[in-house]
């Protein structure tokens, strides 16, 4: 689902984020990927999102090699990534429901399908009775699980999350981590970069650890250190 | 393509957004696409004009009544042996006066008051080279059936000669508030995309397309310029109602403008405005919407 083979990155200011950097994450897997700050876990899914582009080496996601994709193809490959991030990205004059709905509105997603999908997933992330409220009504995680609702909503093959629980308490975070397991057993692969070392110990899933952005482990059922 | 509920939506709360400088673009597009609409009426005014006392050729050649047609036929011949004559054409008495009851259409007191056969039928020639007139004179002279040989082409030049300053003018002022008002077109949908950035950012990382993410902006733009070249459009038909009309009644020998001449200029207005637009617009977000 996700393969990465001998990639590089060096940003223009000559910042070498990633180098020589080989992964494969198959469907349905979920995946932690851990290391410290400026270790390379954010340009790892920003080259997934093909926000950046790598300077050697070859990405493939949802089988499509990102170098050979023009880029009025991009908006195709991301509406198969959800993506999740830890400021949730909430448009504050919008509902739960239109934060929703907006992201397969400007797929162009026909009205039908968007009252039919978005009470449903939000169903799924177990904000069912908060439709009509705004993002600053809810709580952090209840916020995060409309971000959860949004990325899922349009049913992607593989959810990004950069430090999803990054601004919330332990007992929340535990919760988001629920969910996004819950995400992860429908079949969604899931690539989820963290620091939170109680989470990625309690869950005991793949962990492939980042240094200075090379890959120094990578571990089946592992935990953060 | 993007529905148009969605398209209305985001194209009104962006006009409310920024109403101001909304306002600075309408109004300047207003003004310069009334302007450019002006010197389009002025043209076609002075065609009018042209048309009526010329009939669009250099040299016309008035015959003595009555006409003699075997003469009409001898004296074409001769005016079309000459290289430096285009083309000869005989108006009858029944052309010329179909000729002035069109250009006169609305001035009906004149209609009503000019005797068709008081008007002459006329030879009209179209020159190759029109100062070469003297040999058109040279050839004419002494021919029977002949009134009247005038030379219209020096008052061509001279009308043409002034209103080329006024239109030139015109446009030039039309031209500098077109510009203006695409610079103040452009700075509303860069406006409108910072004030909206986060919502773009969400929208790329869905996997909208980048001409979905866009043409609200596009819409916003060309809406805004489209309600000053309707604006533009009205005020040209006032001032065509507050000035022209009245002087259909007191300015009888001189055609003016119709309704129809305004009504032609309509397409050209919103073309024009919509072509503004969209360069504003396209210009306004380059750069700001690399994927």
């Amino acid at each position: 689902m996700i393969s990465l083979q001998r990639v590089t990155k060096v940003y223009r200011n000559g910042t070498t984020a990633l180098e020589d950097v080989t992964v494969d994450v198959e469907k349905g897997e979920f995946v932690f990927i851990v290391g410290q700050s400026g270790s390379g876990k954010s340009t790892f899914i920003r080259l997934l999102l093909k926000e950046e582009e790598a300077t050697k080496g070859d990405i493939y996601v949802a089988g499509k090699n990102l170098a050979k994709l023009t880029s009025w193809k991009v908006p195709h490959l991301r509406r198969n990534i959800g993506t999740v991030f830890q400021d949730f990205k909430l448009l504050q004059d919008k509902t739960v429901f239109e934060n929703v709905a907006f992201a397969l509105e400007v797929i162009g997603k026909p009205k039908h399908v968007i009252d039919q999908r978005v009470p449903e997933i939000l169903e799924l992330v177990g904000l069912g009775d908060k439709l009509n409220n705004f993002p600053d009504e809810l709580s952090g995680g209840e916020q995060q699980r409309v971000s959860i609702a949004r990325a899922c909503v349009n049913r992607p093959l593989v959810l990004l999350a950069d430090e999803p629980t990054g601004n919330l308490d332990p007992s929340t975070s535990v919760e988001i981590m629920r969910l996004l397991d819950k995400v992860n057993r429908i079949g969604t692969t899931v690539c989820m970069a963290t620091h939170d070392q109680a989470i990625v110990d309690a869950m005991r899933r793949r962990v492939i650890e980042l240094d200075k952005g090379h890959v120094v482990r990578d571990q089946a059922r592992g935990v953060y250190s | 393509m993007p529905r148009f509920e969605y398209l209305f939506r985001e194209t009104t709360s962006g006009l409310r957004r920024n109403g101001l400088v909304a306002f600075a673009a309408i109004s300047t597009t207003f003004i310069a696409l009334f302007l450019f609409g002006l010197s389009l009426l002025i043209s076609r005014q002075v065609s009018l004009m042209i048309e009526a006392t010329t009939g669009n050729v250099e040299v016309a050649v008035y015959l003595t009544d009555p006409v003699n047609l075997d003469n009409v036929q001898s004296l074409t011949n001769t005016l079309n042996d000459l290289d430096v004559v285009a083309d000869v054409h005989y108006e009858n008495k029944q052309e010329a006066c179909d000729r002035f009851r069109r250009l006169f259409a609305e001035q009906e007191a004149l209609v009503n008051n000019v005797d068709c056969d008081a008007l002459p039928a006329s030879l009209r020639v179209k020159m190759e080279d029109p100062e070469q007139y003297a040999q058109v004179q040279a050839v004419l002279k002494g021919q029977p059936g002949i009134e009247q040989i005038v030379d219209q082409s020096a008052f061509l030049d001279r009308l043409f000669a002034v209103t080329r300053v006024f239109r030139v003018g015109v446009l030039l002022v039309a031209f500098v508030m077109l510009v203006s008002a695409s610079i103040l077109i452009a700075n509303t949908v860069r406006m409108g995309l910072f004030a909206r950035r986060k919502e773009i950012g969400i929208m790329k990382l869905v996997g909208a397309t980048n001409w979905r993410i866009r043409m609200p902006f596009l819409v916003e733009g060309l809406f805004e310029s489209l309600i000053g070249a309707v604006a533009a459009i009205l005020f040209l038909f006032a001032i065509k109602v507050a000035f022209i009309n009245p002087l259909n009644e007191s300015v009888q020998f001189i055609p003016w403008i119709v309704n129809r001449d305004v009504i032609a200029i309509i397409p050209i207005l919103l073309i024009a405005g919509a072509i503004v637009a969209l360069l504003a617009g396209l210009v306004g977000m380059r750069r700001f919407l690399d994927v």
